[in-house]
């Protein structure tokens, strides 16, 4: 008896918190379309689900992993519930496999039948225990008890202001037979579905897509092929498991999406019909550019090239490299070869980005262009690299000629070189002033085969070089250019400073992307490429007056590593989330019977930061929270703040770090070290995690 | 960390422009009744072990990540367990097996998998560190837990789910059907085992880098 009254307890213990706990990364509520129900009558309630941003539910077919939200009913005797109308999916791939589900808000509807004998007057509770998956990069299970009240109504109730609209929507929109002739016939390791009719006959089959009921029908991560048909469109599918038992399923039904409608279909083993085949796969069209031939590309490609010459992180390098042109006015052949050679390095730059471009896309990355600069560590490179060539124009230090020879080093034997090298440095730096202004150019040829690509990208290459290889080859022009002299230091000079410009508005747009903590390595690899620029030009001095530069260049060259290192370097992790704390909601998930871990920190203080980068925000803690559903609360000091100040004091400290675990069953919060492992916080969340239960 | 992990490789990939990923080689998907792919790994004692060793024995795989929720069912219940002794008592190999990529949260380091053997108190033979994932794709093998089980004469005689449940809820292992456990016991009787291939259920495995299966 004592037994079973402890694990009676123990029972009640554990069950208690889990129905006062709110959900955490889906609010659900139960919302219905009517303010009341007749007898007899059927209605729709919905469940609703917000979902937190990054996380997604799944649909009836899961896809690979993850799990259909299921509800159970509790209804009083005589009233009936039926199965959810599921919305059309999306598609939700997670690395090599594919998931279908819903991110943001969703409702799933439910049709409620209220029994003849109901009685006008009354009130029915509608109960109902949902259960479902939430995944981002960690899944966890969760379930919601879910409640609405209704009164019923002897007549048909009005529909309810808020959720009437919406709800008919929804299943106005939800996938629908439409009379859909649908066969299916495997062949080898794939599957053809062949889908006619009406409803799909004139519509855009491009992005079509078959969502299987039954998820082991299809491989759900390969990709579908669409081949159109005067009557219908046929998908090769790759076949599930289900084909591999021996004996092939006798039905393959789901839903068909196509032209931004869903249908639902299902398929017998057979023949495909004549119709659902032989107009080829559907073209993709351009986002924004439409449909943009390839010649139209080409030209609107050649002007862009041109006018990327005029941006302020190009014509620095390109005005140094024409004016010095110019001072060999006279060996017209030697220009000629510099101008071609210019000419071959900044194209094949262009080729180079676009086969790199090209090959990322096929690995399946999600890119476009300007793709390099959504990364971070690119972003920083190339700050870095516009503020090296801003301190060369600055004449800190020298490229590729000796101090002496400014402007006759093209004439050595390295210029070959030396030109084709500054074509490709034009394309890197011209980089961050591409995107704007070739976005429909490179959108479309994005969508295109490589080949295609390619000309778009040569197109904007020959552009590109076009006013510098023209320069070279007429030497009228070239004749026209000012003498290099004393002026040109100066003009030099001056256009060091569209450089620190470009310097300093991709060290913004590193701080936009990434955190503080990115900006502050950046800066500081700033100061290392300046101290390396400097010693790098006192070694170029000393050698000039026959010194051994050797040591200064190789600190220079150690300093230039080291900052290109701080900047490529991929941070562990990134912070883990949490929300700003307030003594009310903190005492609002304490009511709440959660684990809570209140972090007070601030922004000078070094140990905070360390503890954060080792402990907090590491993997181990992410999922420990995840797992024992830890709010993380941040009190943060960097300003002044006399709540937390006075939180501060009465724990006893006069500043931070300071951190503390709330357990689910009350009390006084445990007090963690100031130096924290990663360990060290599990233990105290698993702890505080852990019910208290009297002995009996 | 897997946006930061991408954005490195992009950042890698962009300046260098070289070496750029060709996507999928073709290699076919592993069929029942087929040779189960070979493969090579360390296990959780440092010990490099390959399903060679084990030829002209029963094997069965299993993958794992100690995040998620349905390894945790089967866990927690010692439904998993009990499978892994009666498999063994009758000269079953088991090998468990977790394919997450270093930097993922259930990463297995050495001494993680060691750690979270000895907390779910498993009785496998080993637990393989595939955080290459390519013991993971050479099998196709998508969720935790996925399970394997290779023949004597080395192929394929089963893939598919644990059971037929596919539920997080701990209550959905009553009644469950144990494809795995029915899997043995044809093979145990010298049948041709009656449900070869059912479907996998449970949390995606977090593999590396881009790229396909098979």
């Amino acid at each position: 008896m004592m037994r079973f009254l402890a694990s009676l307890l123990l029972a009640l213990a554990t069950a208690l918190p889990a129905a006062a706990l709110p959900v955490r990364h889906v609010r659900a509520e139960l919302v219905a379309e009517a303010q009341g129900i007749a007898p007899g009558q059927t209605i729709h309630v919905a469940r609703r689900q917000q979902i937190e941003t990054g996380w997604h539910t799944y649909w009836r077919n899961s896809g690979d992993s993850g799990e259909a939200t299921r509800i159970t009913w509790a209804l009083p005797a005589g009233w009936q519930a039926g199965e959810f109308t599921w919305p059309a999916p999306r598609k939700l791939p997670v690395g090599p496999l594919m998931n279908y589900g819903y991110e943001g808000e969703v409702l799933l509807p439910v049709a409620i039948t209220a029994p003849a004998n109901a009685k006008p007057g009354d009130k029915v509770s509608l109960n109902a225990k949902a259960q479902f998956l939430v995944c981002a990069e960690i899944c966890v299970p969760e379930d919601a008890t879910l409640a609405l009240t209704l009164p019923v109504t002897v007549g048909p109730a009005q529909p309810d202001p808020k959720w009437a609209k919406a709800i008919a929507q929804t299943l106005a929109q939800s996938p629908k037979p439409a009379g859909l002739a649908a066969v299916f016939q495997p062949h080898g390791t794939s599957v053809a579905l062949a889908v006619t009719g009406a409803a799909i006959k004139s519509a855009d089959k491009a992005g079509a897509y078959f969502y299987p009921f039954d998820a082991t029908v299809i491989d759900h991560a390969k990709p579908q092929a669409i081949e159109r048909g005067p009557e219908g469109l046929t998908l090769t599918l790759t076949s599930g498991y289900a084909f591999q038992g021996g004996k092939a399923p006798d039905a393959m039904a789901g839903v068909l999406a196509v032209g931004g409608r869903a249908y639902e279909i299902s398929a017998a083993p057979g023949a495909a019909p004549a119709g659902a085949s032989g107009l080829g796969p559907p073209r993709v069209a351009g986002q924004g550019g439409a449909d943009l031939g390839l010649a139209t590309a080409f030209v609107f490609a050649l002007i862009g090239g041109l006018i990327l010459n005029l941006m302020p992180c190009v014509f620095p390098i390109l005005a140094m490299k024409a004016a010095s042109l110019a001072g060999h006015g006279g060996e017209s052949a030697a220009a000629r070869r510099q101008g071609l050679a210019f000419g071959a390095g900044s194209i094949l730059t262009f080729l180079a980005l676009a086969a790199a471009l090209i090959g990322l896309k096929a690995a399946g990355s999600a890119i476009g262009w300007g793709f390099q600069l959504q990364s971070p560590p690119v972003v920083a490179i190339l700050a870095l690299l516009m503020l090296a060539v801003a301190l060369n124009l600055s004449g800190l230090f020298e490229v590729g000629t000796s101090l002496q020879g400014t402007g006759t080093g093209l004439a050595s034997r390295g210029g070959l070189a030396g030109a084709f090298f500054t074509g490709a440095l034009a394309v890197v730096v011209a980089a961050p002033c591409t995107a704007p202004f070739m976005g429909p150019a490179l959108g479309w040829a994005l969508t295109q085969t490589p080949a295609a690509a390619l000309t778009v990208f040569l197109a904007l290459g020959i552009g590109f070089a076009a006013p510098f290889v023209l320069v070279a080859y007429a030497p009228g022009l070239l004749s026209r250019l000012p003498r290099p002299g004393v002026w040109m230091e100066t003009f030099r000079k001056a256009l060091a400073f569209p450089m620190y410009g470009a310097a300093a508005w991709l060290a913004w747009v590193l701080s936009q992307q990434a955190g503080a903590g990115d900006l502050a390595k950046l800066f500081g690899a700033a100061v290392l490429v300046a101290m390396a620029g400097w010693l790098f030009g006192m070694a170029q001095k000393r050698a000039a007056t026959g010194g051994k530069p050797l040591v200064l260049d190789v600190s220079a060259g150690l300093l230039a590593a080291l900052a290109l290192a701080a900047v490529v370097w991929p941070q562990d992790a990134a912070e883990l989330t949490s929300e700003a704390y307030s003594p009310a909601r903190l005492a609002e998930l304490r009511a709440e019977g959660r684990p809570v871990f209140v972090n007070y920190t601030a922004a000078w203080c070094v140990s905070c930061q360390v503890n954060d980068k080792v402990a907090i925000s590491t993997g181990q803690v992410r999922s420990a929270f995840a797992r024992h559903r830890v709010t993380y609360l941040k009190a943060d000091w960097t300003r002044r703040d006399a709540t937390i100040a006075a939180e501060l004091a009465s724990h006893g400290r006069a500043g931070v770090p300071l951190y503390l675990v709330y357990g689910v069953s009350g009390g006084d919060p445990a007090i963690l070290p100031s130096i924290l492992t990663p360990d060290i916080v599990v233990k105290a969340v698993e702890a505080a995690d852990k019910p208290k239960v009297a002995s009996p | 960390m897997s946006l930061r992990r991408r954005t490195f490789l992009i950042a890698a990939t962009a300046p260098v422009l070289a070496g750029l990923t060709v996507a999928g080689a073709t290699r076919a998907a592993p069929q029942i009744g087929g040779p189960a792919p070979a493969f090579q790994a360390m296990d959780a004692e440092g010990h490099t072990r390959s399903l060679a060793e084990f030829a002209g024995k029963v094997v069965v795989l299993e993958w794992i990540s100690s995040d998620c929720p349905y390894t945790a069912k089967h866990y927690n219940s010692g439904t998993m367990q009990r499978l892994q002794k009666a498999a063994r008592k009758q000269g079953v190999v088991w090998l468990t097996l977790s394919s997450s990529a270093p930097g993922r949260e259930d990463y297995f380091t050495p001494a993680a998998a060691k750690a979270w053997q000895a907390k779910v108190h498993s009785n496998a033979d080993a637990i393989l560190l595939d955080g290459d994932g390519k013991i993971g794709r050479a099998y196709g093998a998508k969720v935790t837990p996925h399970m394997f089980v290779v023949g004597r004469d080395g192929r394929l005689d089963y893939m598919g789910g644990v059971d037929d449940r596919p539920f997080a809820d701990p209550a959905s292992l009553k009644g469950a059907k144990p494809y795995v456990a029915l899997a043995l016991a044809d093979l145990k009787a010298g049948r041709p085992v009656a449900m070869p291939v059912t479907a996998p259920y449970g949390c995606s495995i977090r593999y590396g880098s881009a790229g396909g299966f098979q």
